[in-house]
């Protein structure tokens, strides 16, 4: 990643990089205020009093700047790195001044709406011109330094300082949903009072939370790897237990869920559940098989709809119950995956993913006809669905239908896992990595193919079930070609064929948008920036898929020394 | 040898590409629990010739029979059944996968666990499961990678990526292995092993033998026959002592003018 460059211009050429980059931070900044997040979200506090949220994106663009170039630097002089991290903050600085210094000059409204004066005196933290510059200069060269040094500091101080810096955003952020819910519970309401202002953490609060989990990330990083050692070391039997136990604390945690969340945080909780279920149905046919499939959300459809017609008294054709027409609904999922397959055996790669496209637009158009309407409903859709019902129980309320997904999602992953580690998943991902040696291997592509696309058509068609009561009707315009992308990304992003990677993505791609939903503006923009990042930063994805050990995990307990070391990227 | 009887008899194989013919009218006989050579020149239709026998490419004339069994048609999922497995000039392993996930792709024909089987656990699934991986480890042992079965496949040196190849083809249960050039790029150390590596192949696991291979002293080392092509005919065949003298080979091989040099040699 670094070179040692022996040659005499290595400094200057060094410094280049540093004002390049520094350049980037100064456009970053600069773009950050004129489309105006900066101003938008200002109106939010992380500290009370002390920082908004607006002042905290540009803070944190300048460090992520100054970060990456004191990363990029070409020497491992210690004095250049901090050099070109401070050239970084200290330009991403100045091009605010200039943005300012410009403003007052020319009208800049016409073209950017969002270069008020408000905006500038957000810029100048509310101190007039000259003070103020000074000011962000002096802010841009700290935390130009501050990043430098975190660059250069070992890996473990890093942790204990950007863990709890990041938390502490996060925290912010997230106020809206930490505060009602903690002060739902009795004893943490206290916390909750004392933790948060009306808008923003109270500084006591942030700094005790700080110092808490920074002593908590060190104690961590320097005894976690005995703790990790010591169970390691125990029986397998006492290990046996501890995984039960966690287990058994983690499907409590899962059910008591609802409850502690409210209406609002369950609701998006099933939202993000159904892309789970998504996400893990195609992570079959993208993940494992390899096959890119762009017209995915045509089987949720194909669920939605199947149930709707099945049980809605507005048709009037069947009055099934959600739990008979449940197995219909995924039996038309699984057939029509099948059907998609056929005609698409022998395209791989960027053929098919268009091919499927099309297959996603045809069951969409269909649903919207006219021609159709008698059975479909047509553009008005199809309503009155009733609620899955057990007894007298009525899965009604958000709360209640994140059980029936979090049933869906528990059984759609253990299939996942049970179908990873054996004879099928393993001919799905040799096809994967190479279709002409995996036939040569003894697999049957086209049965392999059918029966990827018809499980993950299967899952999906679940997902289209539960959607269809969950919201009583159904629409064509919900089966938009964005559910298809938006899958296909929270894959991606989580990380290729990695089941934790799904819920991660998920997660992150459908459930922090719906949390942020003020800010819907910047949420597409935002979005985009985030996949780009991702791609050139981490593209194995947030939580990839872990590699499986299978040669040794039986043959000794001990033996530990000969395990394969996992890829770092650096 | 020469007195067994043949395994995969070629009558008269032609394949063409457009214009160019690959392979032109071929005639092969490997005899059982043989080690037979292929050599050529670059571009006289070695590979293509495995590529017909492994059911990749159809040949547009002519018969392919294993064991009595027509393979013209086939696709290679079937002939691999058959007991026909191969590796491949520049390695082709599943680069994502484990070393030890790749042999169990190799058995995925012996296998035969169904999805209900998988999804609900039963006791066969489970059973074969764990045979399974024995028999891999097993496969890995004998290739001399024991400890290496979870370490992804791109990341083995060069090396063990060719061993890892060959105890995939392994894992079918092969009668007949068609190893395409497995010394390439090895050093002499390296394929020295590599040679005593093949022969054990076929005293050991009785497994015949058919080779393509550039390196003239494996060629002249272990095999029992060897077959001379050139712009996908036949032009010799016989035991490696009398190939080394056929002015018509050295000509085909190195060029005209060269037969002198090489005969030194």
């Amino acid at each position: 990643m670094k070179r040692k460059n022996q040659n005499q211009f290595a400094p200057i050429s060094s410094l280049i990089v540093g004002l390049k980059t520094g350049l980037i931070g100064a456009i970053l900044t600069v773009l950050l205020s004129l489309i105006g997040m900066v101003e938008a979200f200002s109106q939010r506090e992380i500290i009370y009093e002390v920082i908004s949220m607006g002042h905290a994106l540009l803070l944190l663009a300048g460090c992520f700047i100054a970060y990456f170039s004191a990363k990029r630097t070409l020497s491992e002089k210690k004095s250049l790195i901090l050099i070109n991290s401070l050239i970084a903050g200290i330009l991403s600085s100045v091009s605010l001044i200039l943005l300012v210094v410009l403003g007052h000059f020319v009208n800049l409204r016409s073209v950017f709406i969002n270069a008020s004066p408000v905006l500038f005196n957000l810029i100048l933290l509310g101190q007039g011109i000259e003070k103020g510059s000074l000011l962000l200069i002096l802010i841009g060269a700290l935390i130009g330094l501050f990043s430098g040094t975190l660059y250069l500091f070992p890996v473990r101080i890093r942790k204990a300082i950007v863990l709890p810096l990041s938390s502490v955003l996060l925290a912010g952020v997230l106020q809206d949903l930490l505060r009602p819910t903690l002060s739902a519970w009795g004893p943490l309401s206290k916390l909750s009072d004392w933790l948060f202002t009306a808008n923003g953490l109270s500084l006591s609060g942030a700094i005790t939370l700080t110092i808490f989990i920074g002593i908590g990330s060190h104690f961590w990083s320097s005894k976690g790897k005995g703790i990790q050692k010591g169970i390691k070391n125990l029986s397998l039997r006492k290990r046996r237990i501890i995984t039960y136990s966690g287990f058994l604390i983690l499907i409590f945690l899962l059910l008591i869920l609802p409850h502690l969340l409210g209406l609002f945080l369950s609701e998006v909780l099933t939202i993000v559940g159904l892309y789970i279920l998504l996400g893990l149905g195609l992570n079959i046919v993208v993940g494992y098989a390899g096959l890119l499939d762009l017209g995915y959300v045509a089987f949720f459809a194909i669920g939605a709809y199947t149930t709707a017609i099945l049980t809605s008294p507005e048709l009037g054709f069947f009055h099934l119950s959600f739990w008979s027409a449940l197995p219909i609904a995924i039996l038309m999922g699984i057939f029509s995956g099948v059907l998609l397959g056929i005609p698409v055996l022998k395209m791989r790669g960027d053929y098919l993913a268009i091919a499927t496209l099309g297959f996603g637009e045809i069951i969409r158009i269909l649903v919207l006809s006219d021609f159709l309407r008698p059975w479909l409903g047509g553009a008005q859709g199809i309503g009155k669905i009733p609620k899955a019902t057990i007894g007298s129980f009525e899965f009604a309320r958000p709360q209640d239908i994140y059980y029936l997904i979090l049933a869906g999602c528990l059984l759609v992953v253990f299939i996942s896992l049970r179908l990873k580690d054996s004879r099928i998943g393993r001919a799905w991902m040799a096809m994967r990595e190479d279709e002409d040696v995996a036939q040569a291997m003894g697999i049957n592509l086209v049965s392999t193919k059918l029966l990827a696309f018809a499980t993950g058509a299967g899952f999906s068609a679940l997902s289209g079930a539960i959607f269809a009561s969950k919201l009583g009707s159904v629409y064509p315009h919900s089966f938009n070609v964005m559910i298809s992308i938006n899958v296909v990304c929270l894959i991606i992003v989580g990380g290729m064929g990695s089941i934790p990677g799904v819920m991660v993505g998920a997660f992150a791609l459908v459930g922090l948008p719906e949390l942020l939903r003020e800010f819907a503006e910047y949420r597409l923009l935002v979005y985009g920036a985030a996949l780009v990042a991702m791609m050139l930063l981490k593209p194995e994805g947030l939580w990839p898929e872990a590699i499986r050990r299978r040669e040794l995990h039986e043959e000794s307990e001990e033996k530990t020394s000969s395990q394969p070391t996992e890829e770092t990227s650096v | 040898m020469g007195k067994g009887m043949a395994i995969l008899i070629a009558k008269k194989v032609t394949k063409r590409f457009g214009g160019l013919v690959a392979v032109d009218r071929l005639d092969l006989e490997i005899q059982e629990k043989s080690i037979h050579s292929i050599i050529g020149p670059n571009g006289a239709g070695k590979t293509t010739f495995f590529n017909c026998v492994t059911g990749f490419y159809r040949p547009e004339e002519g018969e392919i029979l294993f064991n009595h069994h027509s393979l013209v048609g086939l696709l290679p999922d079937k002939i691999v059944r058959l007991g026909i497995s191969r590796t491949y000039q520049n390695i082709r392993l599943f680069p994502n996968l484990t070393a030890m996930e790749n042999v169990l792709v190799g058995l995925h024909g012996h296998l035969k666990a169904n999805f209900f089987g998988i999804v609900i656990g039963s006791s066969s699934t489970r059973k074969e499961e764990a045979e399974a991986a024995e028999e891999a480890r097993k496969l890995l042992r004998f290739v001399s990678l024991s400890g290496k079965g979870d370490f992804l496949a791109k990341n083995l040196p060069y090396g063990d990526q060719r061993k890892l190849e060959i105890a995939r083809a392994l894992a079918s249960k092969p009668k007949l292995l068609l190893l395409d050039e497995p010394t390439a790029g090895m050093n002499p150390k390296e394929t020295q092993d590599m040679m005593e590596f093949i022969q054990r192949l076929r005293d050991e696991l009785g497994i015949t033998i058919l080779l393509i291979e550039h390196q003239m002293r494996v060629v002249m080392g272990i095999s029992e026959i060897v077959t001379v092509l050139d712009y996908g005919e036949k032009i010799a065949e016989g035991p490696p002592v009398e190939i080394q003298r056929n002015p018509r080979v050295i000509e085909a091989y190195l060029g005209r003018g060269s037969v002198e040099e090489a005969t030194a040699a």
